[in-house]
């Protein structure tokens, strides 16, 4: 008697398990980390985790969608009016919760992967971009086109700056690549390393990276090594979310063949380490400084 | 004349006849080996690193004292002496002048754990050199002179916590200098908080003792006040070995106990301060180096305060010769090169104790 309730009980339940099978209100995108990540079909409400997410998804005219965002979000100007849920390295969990999110968007660039667990241990579903060179850039645009349905804006984005990034190479077909040293900071000596998004953007520009097989993205470097390396020419960025600070070259490099011939360039920092739609712009003045000749018309 | 006077003219005649000529050649020749094993660690240490430099034309360049660049190309001239050779001096500096505040610091307070990192001293001295770089980051003089306040100020606070009314046991001291460490950790987490990011970085790595930004202007300082704290604290070797039987028997034996603990304070955070405005912190080099020495030497203080103070300067210049080295051309913090061995070491004496 008492085996037939307990078994009648459990058909009941895992009929009821069963029911809701209805039409798809949801749907499953996978993201750069390998994540299934399960999305509703229309999202209303977005954090950005990352400055570059920030600008993309402002890119593609999804802005109007974003409730939240980090300190480090300043561009484009609206991107200021959105809420704060404090800064990329430590985001406000609570205040993510309060704003009832649909999606929070990562990116590896802000080193965040951890806090992706506590976002959905509280059901928010994450979706994380990993972006590594220029190609990774347009996946990012992409993926978010599709995830927020305007996948035409993001196509038109994704042509418009692959027509520029080619118009670049166009212009250095003839040059020969540049040696270059990125000084992230002068004291402590901080360099871009392998697996650093500018190291890309160096070579697309006409450059060659002294420190691109370098492990990791932001090694502390060997002052004596940087000695060694004589580059051709020193990339500082400077005036942009790092503020002001970077904008002598390190004592090592004092005597370097760039210091020398004065072949040391200040980029705007914001538009050389955000994998998002400027980098476009900091490929083009880097490359215009490392290269004049070539785009003389 | 009273009773407890001839006593203590009796007790300084007897200390008088014990302080032989032994003492003084067994000083002598510790020192002298000990500085020939410095002068050695700084000529092979020269000749490693993260670029390769000809041996026999390095040394020969070396051994002209710069005069002469032998068979090196610029580069690696420069690389030798304008890189390798200051960062190597400072890392000297920085070992001494640590070991010996360790050294003198562990003999006052009659405690075998006393160290300025672990009381909490070295970090008072990074937040006087953040102070520096947040309100002076123009002058570099602000940074060794607001770390000597800063480190004058955290021993005065361990120093007056640890004592209870039976004394500054062990343990009150060290429980005094973790609330100490402690609470400075904090300050230093709030205001790097509040730094901008290029300061942070620089910062965070700086705060694990890190000695490739060695200032042209500061490396002869932090050399001059290791070599002068040193000699100081050497000339009150005497009052310290009278010290370690207890402050009481020190006053009876004609010590001023008051004047030498002054003396040491200060001198120890001058020399604490020099290091951390220099390095950041460098942690157990004042807790391993004198351990040793006392090990191998004896607890005479007026043996092992020197012969901690070149000691130091061996230890750290191989710990940061493993540090520039190990991943290059990457780097790591020599701090935490030196807490790897230190760490272990300290349990084994906290075992002890």
């Amino acid at each position: 008697m008492c085996l037939i309730l307990v078994l009648v009980f459990y058909l009941g339940c895992s009929g009821k398990h069963s029911a809701p099978e209805t039409s798809p209100t949801v749907r499953d995108v996978t993201d750069d980390a390998g994540r299934r990540v399960v999305l509703p079909l229309r999202i209303d409400r977005v954090i950005s985790l990352a400055p570059n997410l920030t600008e993309i998804t402002f890119a593609i005219g999804a802005g109007d969608r974003l409730v939240g965002r980090t300190s480090y979000c300043n561009f484009p100007s609206e991107a200021k009016t959105v809420a704060e849920v404090g800064d990329t390295l430590h985001p406000n969990l609570e205040r993510i919760i309060a704003l009832r999110p649909q999606l929070v968007l990562i990116s590896t660039a802000s080193q965040l992967e951890v806090f992706t667990h506590q976002l959905e241990s509280q059901n928010i579903p994450v979706f994380v971009t990993d972006p590594h060179d220029l190609e990774g850039v347009f996946r990012s645009i992409d993926q978010l086109g599709t995830i927020l349905g305007q996948g035409n804006q993001a196509k038109q984005l994704v042509d418009h700056l692959r027509a520029r990034t080619a118009a670049v190479a166009e212009a250095l077909k003839q040059t020969r690549p540049v040696t270059v040293f990125y000084q992230l900071s002068a004291e402590p000596l901080y360099t871009a390393g392998h697996d650093a998004f500018v190291t890309d953007l160096i070579r697309r520009a006409g450059g060659r990276s002294v420190t691109a097989e370098v492990p990791g993205a932001w090694p502390k470097y060997s002052a004596e090594s940087a000695l060694a390396a004589r580059p051709e020419a020193i990339v500082l960025p400077t005036g942009g979310s790092m503020g002001e600070g970077n904008s002598a070259v390190a004592e090592a490099l004092q005597r370097s063949p760039a210091a020398i011939q004065g072949k040391v360039y200040k980029i705007n920092d914001d538009l050389l380490v955000r994998p998002g739609p400027r980098a476009i712009d900091g490929l083009e003045e880097m490359a215009r400084a490392l290269h004049p000749d070539a785009f003389k018309q | 004349m009273t009773v407890i006077e001839s006593h203590r003219n009796r007790s300084r005649t007897v200390y008088a006849a014990s302080y032989n000529r032994t003492t003084l050649r067994k000083t002598l020749i510790a020192c002298a080996v000990l500085t020939g094993a410095l002068l050695l660690t700084v000529i092979m240490m020269s000749l490693v690193g993260s670029e390769h430099l000809p041996a026999s034309a390095s040394l020969c360049a070396l051994f002209s004292f710069g005069r002469s660049q032998c068979a090196l190309t610029t580069d690696q001239f420069d690389i030798l002496f304008q890189i390798r050779l200051p960062r190597i001096l400072l890392a000297a500096a920085v070992g001494g002048s640590l070991a010996t505040a360790g050294a003198s610091y562990q003999a006052l307070l009659r405690n075998p754990l006393a160290e300025p990192y672990l009381l909490g001293i070295s970090n008072g001295a990074a937040v006087g050199t953040m102070v520096a770089l947040v309100f002076f980051g123009g002058n570099e003089w602000s940074r060794p002179l607001l770390a000597f306040v800063g480190a004058l100020l955290a021993t005065l606070a361990v120093y007056r916590l640890a004592r209870g009314r039976a004394g500054a046991t062990p343990e009150r001291l060290v429980l005094a200098g973790v609330i100490v460490t402690t609470f400075l950790s904090s300050v230093i987490v709030f205001v790097t908080t509040l730094m901008d990011a290029t300061r942070i970085r620089s910062f965070t790595f700086w705060l694990l003792g890190d000695l490739s930004g060695t200032s042209k202007n500061l490396l002869p300082v932090a050399i001059a006040i290791a070599i002068v704290g040193t000699v100081v604290l050497a000339a009150n070797a005497r009052s310290l070995n009278l010290l370690m039987l207890g402050e009481r028997d020190a006053f009876d034996l004609g010590v001023e106990v008051g004047k030498v603990r002054i003396v040491v304070f200060v001198v120890a955070s001058l020399l604490v301060g020099s290091s951390v405005a220099a390095s950041g912190s460098v942690g157990y080099v004042g807790l391993v180096v004198p351990h040793l020495a006392r090990l191998s030497l004896g607890s005479d203080n007026r043996l092992s305060i020197p012969a901690a103070a070149l000691g130091g300067a061996v230890f750290v210049i191989v710990a940061d010769t493993v540090a520039r080295t190990m991943i290059a051309p990457r780097e790591l913090p020599v701090g935490a090169i030196t807490a790897l061995i230190g760490a272990p070491l300290f349990i084994y004496l906290l075992k002890r104790t």
